[in-house]
């Protein structure tokens, strides 16, 4: 008899209001292996093991432990049975220390606590797995490596024999990535079972023994991991080949309208995120930016749109430069921008649609004079922007947060594009995973949208993690690979499997190699 | 990780009729539990609300009601502005010392050298109560748009500053000679008070406070600032998408904030207590700010909301006169109400969740 897997998790359905986060998803980890879940943002890899460690509760499904049929309520549930669970963001008390942290909320510890006798015991623990803890360290003294660390021993303290690691390597140095994948590599060999979510092939490839890879709330498929390569992880990642023709006329591509050069920043944690960036966008052409989510791309639009300061480098719009100038004097030359987060970034959801569609134009004449806001002009213009952008709500007056996604993305192409707030065409578009999480009739919008202020004379910068997506509407393709770009080509000419391969970083470590 | 099954989840949606029936339970609660402690304190529990209710419904005490509405109201009034933007102003009471400081500074100034007309002295005390009122409230602001400074800590440290310095200058220079040593100013001349605009100070303090709601309501319903104030509260984000300049928009809004508490402090001193005194005010820069969330930082709301509390004032003083309640037992009953009316507040924003575990769904 063949040894039941450490967890099966069978159809598991879960729905949030307005996304299906896990459809029918099946999911086994067996002893001794570490199994990566590697997917997009928002393929629901979260939610799936949010499921498996008690935090939701899903709408269908059954979930085994150890060949048990479990009922897992809570994390309390989850952890009688062995589940530990490492979040995206770490949930400890700054304030406390090392030990106080493990011990907190267990049982055992009881009334009275030999706190030298758990420093031991935690210490030990540690260092059979290479790091060096000091158990009365105070949690805000520890670096994130060290707190990650931390919340692994937690989990292991309480005889954890399955571990969720959710994106544990995003706020790692690449050091400390090292010294996790050779504890994870250890715990798997003392025969625990290790599910380590991530959107990185790399990663797949170093550490894991077999891979599951989710996409929009579906399993695509399971492997071992010696059995595929990152460019066939790339694709089962991404999607399937090219289903719609966007139409798009033949246009030679005009005068540069961004020029970007030997560009430099930093990420929000403070690291190097540009690392010289060079690329020219022109008229009437769309740059399609392809790259794995997290490899500068934010940081480059951001920088673009005078977000984010340069350190190093310039930005040339229209022939004028802008590096670090604000982002009201960059939108004021003509560059729209389509955010990533349309809800943090792109909207106030708890305003109003017109709030929303004059969050920029508001300043501008006919629409105010002086101090003043002139509401009836602002009416009618909204009025009219619903009408041509097909934006679909009750009324002008309905808070933004009621609107679906596809709508609210409609929302910001109208505020961006129509002209409202410098008059004219936009000359350079800077569109950021415009499509994410959106259903295929509003894709389709903003795609054909973005064509058609190509069309009619824009330069379109469009970031998707997409690669299919980029090829359908591109005029050329840039890859972007650790702050760096990998190569250009013209779409007509692009070959897919070089470009996976760019995208996974494998090409340069071929030449360096 | 909770310690006890209990969380605090953050509400998305409340209805408008659940918030007003929320506000009115916590009104009517919170007279239970004041009923309940006049009854520990064996006092005549009919005879204790009868006084309370007199104040509402006499005229000679609704005047005094409103009377002490007003600095309530005229702080809670630019604290709705700051609060709009998400700026925690709780630093009105200093406003308002620093505004009386303001306003009895012109006035000595006019009786020592006499520079001004005397019509023009009570107008050139609005305005310096209001500039100094507002700068107070400036440096917090200039640390939190430059440097991301805690306003919450910097403008109540301002407080202190603000009470310390007024005492100071009431038992040191400004000092009435003739006052027999108490800590006092000159009294005001007739010129320097409310009674010279309309011949009864709660008329002229009313009319400002709806003066002053109206300006409010226009720059939020039409001002660019006051949409750039409103997105800036609701997503800092966004608002820097949208290329507002935040530095500049958060220090106006504190300014006019600051400065309408100052002007909350002109009108103690004016409208109610004709003189500089150490303890101008028994806290009603703090009371502001209940009055703001309950009226749910609409100025049409604060007017009403800051009257009532500035009757509760005026009923805590009646107290003490007629049923002899100890001063602490006065204290106790406003702080009651406080207590619920807050806690009302809070239960609008969040909703407590028994039980551990969540569905998510
Ligand atoms: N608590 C929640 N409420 C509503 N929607 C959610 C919630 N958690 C996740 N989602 C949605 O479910 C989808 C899957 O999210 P998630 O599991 O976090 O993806 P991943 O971890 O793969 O990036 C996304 O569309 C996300 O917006
Ligand atoms: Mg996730």
């Amino acid at each position: 008899m063949s040894e039941s897997p450490l967890v099966l998790m069978k159809d598991i359905v879960k729905r949030f209001p307005g996304v299906l986060a896990n459809d029918h998803v099946t999911f086994e980890l067996r002893r001794g292996e570490v199994h990566a879940l590697l997917g997009e943002n928002g393929a629901g890899k979260t939610t799936l093991m949010n499921i498996l460690y008690g935090l939701y509760k899903p709408d269908s499904g059954e979930i085994y432990v150890k060949g048990r049929k479990a009922n897992i309520r809570s994390p309390r549930d989850a952890i009688r049975l062995g589940i530990g669970m490492v979040h995206q963001h770490f949930r400890l008390i700054p304030t406390h220390t090392v030990t106080e942290n493990i011990i907190l909320g267990l049982k055992e510890a009881g009334f009275v606590i030999n706190y030298k006798k758990m420093n031991e015991e935690i210490k030990r623990l540690a260092e059979s797995y290479g790091w060096k803890i000091n158990p009365d360290a105070r949690m805000w003294q520890l670096s994130a490596g060290e707190k990650q660390q931390v919340e692994i021993l937690k989990a292991l303290y309480r005889k954890a024999e399955i571990l969720i690691l959710d994106e544990p390597t995003s706020v790692l140095t690449p050091q400390e990535t090292r010294a996790l994948f050779r504890a994870v590599r250890r715990m798997a060999e003392e025969g625990k079972g290790v599910i380590f979510i991530t959107h990185k092939l790399e990663e797949v490839m170093e550490v894991s023994d077999r891979v599951t890879v989710m996409r929009k709330g579906r399993v695509v498929v399971t492997k071992n991991t010696r059995d595929t390569n990152p460019q066939e992880l790339a694709n089962y990642m991404v999607g399937r080949p090219v289903i719609f023709e966007i139409e798009k006329k033949e246009l030679q591509p005009g005068d540069p309208v961004a020029v970007i050069k030997d560009l430099y920043a930093m990420s929000d944690k403070g690291v190097l995120a540009l690392k010289g960036v060079n690329l020219e966008v022109r008229r009437n052409e769309i740059l399609g930016l392809a790259g794995v989510t997290g490899n500068g791309q934010v940081e480059l639009v951001e920088v673009i749109t005078g977000l984010r300061k340069a350190v190093k480098g310039r930005v040339i719009i229209d022939g004028k430069d802008v590096t670090n100038r604000s982002p009201r004097e960059i939108m004021e030359l003509g560059v729209a921008y389509i955010p990533p987060e349309t809800l943090r970034w792109g909207v106030v959801p708890s305003l109003r649609v017109v709030d929303n569609l004059f969050l920029k134009a508001y300043r501008y004449p006919p629409f105010s004079k002086s101090a003043v806001i002139d509401w009836k002009k602002v009416y009618e213009k909204a009025e009219e922007l619903i009408r041509e952008f097909e934006i679909i709500t009750p009324s002008p007056f309905v808070k933004t947060r009621t609107l679906s996604g596809g709508n609210i993305q409609r929302l910001i192409l109208a505020r961006e594009l129509s002209g409202i707030i410098g008059g004219g065409v936009p000359k350079l578009i800077v569109a950021a995973y415009p499509t994410k999480g959106l259903d295929v009739g509003a894709t389709e919008f903003v795609l054909k949208t973005l064509v058609k202020y190509r069309d009619m004379g824009s330069g379109v910068l469009l970031v998707s993690e997409d690669l299919e997506e980029i090829l359908r509407v591109s005029d050329r393709v840039a890859v972007i690979f650790d702050g760096k770009i990998m190569g250009v080509f013209k779409s007509s000419e692009a070959d897919i499997e070089e470009i996976g391969l760019l995208m996974a970083g494998v090409k340069e470590k071929a030449k360096a190699g | 990780m909770a310690l006890l099954p209990i969380r605090f989840e953050r509400r998305l949606t409340y209805t408008r009729t659940a918030a007003i029936l929320t506000t009115i339970l916590a009104i009517l609660l919170a007279f239970g539990a004041v009923a309940i402690l006049f009854i520990i304190l064996g006092l005549d529990v009919a005879a204790a609300f009868q006084t309370i209710l007199n104040v509402f419904i006499t005229p000679r005490l609704f005047f005094q009601a409103v009377v002490r509405g007003v600095p309530i109201t005229l702080a809670a009034l630019g604290l709705a502005i700051a609060f709009r933007m998400n700026f925690w102003n709780i630093g009105a009471e200093g406003q308002i010392y620093m505004g009386a400081f303001a306003s009895t500074g012109i006035v000595l100034a006019h009786i020592y050298y006499g520079f001004l007309p005397e019509v023009l002295v009570l107008p050139t005390m609005f305005l310096t109560a209001f500039l100094a009122g507002g700068a107070w409230c400036l440096l917090p602001a200039v640390l939190k748009a430059k440097l991301n400074v805690n306003e919450i800590l910097t403008t109540l440290m301002m407080n202190f500053i603000a009470i310390l310095w007024v005492a100071y200058l009431i038992y040191g220079p400004w000092r009435d000679p003739e006052g027999f040593g108490f800590p006092l100013s000159i009294p005001f001349p007739d010129y320097a008070k409310f009674l010279f605009i309309a011949g009864n100070q709660a008329y002229t303090g009313f009319t400002i406070t709806l003066i002053v709601a109206a300006l409010i309501y226009l720059l939020f319903r039409y001002g660019k600032l006051g949409f750039e104030l409103t997105v800036i509260g609701q997503s800092l984000d966004a608002a820097r998408y949208a290329g507002i300049n935040i530095a500049k928009a958060i220090v106006l809004g504190a300014f006019l904030s600051g400065g309408l508490a100052g002007i909350g402090g002109l009108s103690i001193l004016s409208g109610i207590i004709g003189r500089l005194r150490p303890d101008l005010s028994p806290g009603y820069g703090y009371t502001a700010i209940i009055v703001s969330f309950l009226a749910a930082l609409n100025p049409w709301l604060i007017v009403p909301a800051g009257i009532f509390f500035g009757g509760l004032f005026t009923a805590g003083e009646a107290l003490q006169a007629t049923l002899k309640i100890p001063g602490a037992a006065v204290e106790m009953f406003q702080s009651i109400i406080f207590i619920f009316i807050i806690f009302g507040e809070f239960l609008k924003r969040y909703r407590i969740v028994v039980g551990g575990g969540g569905s998510g769904g």
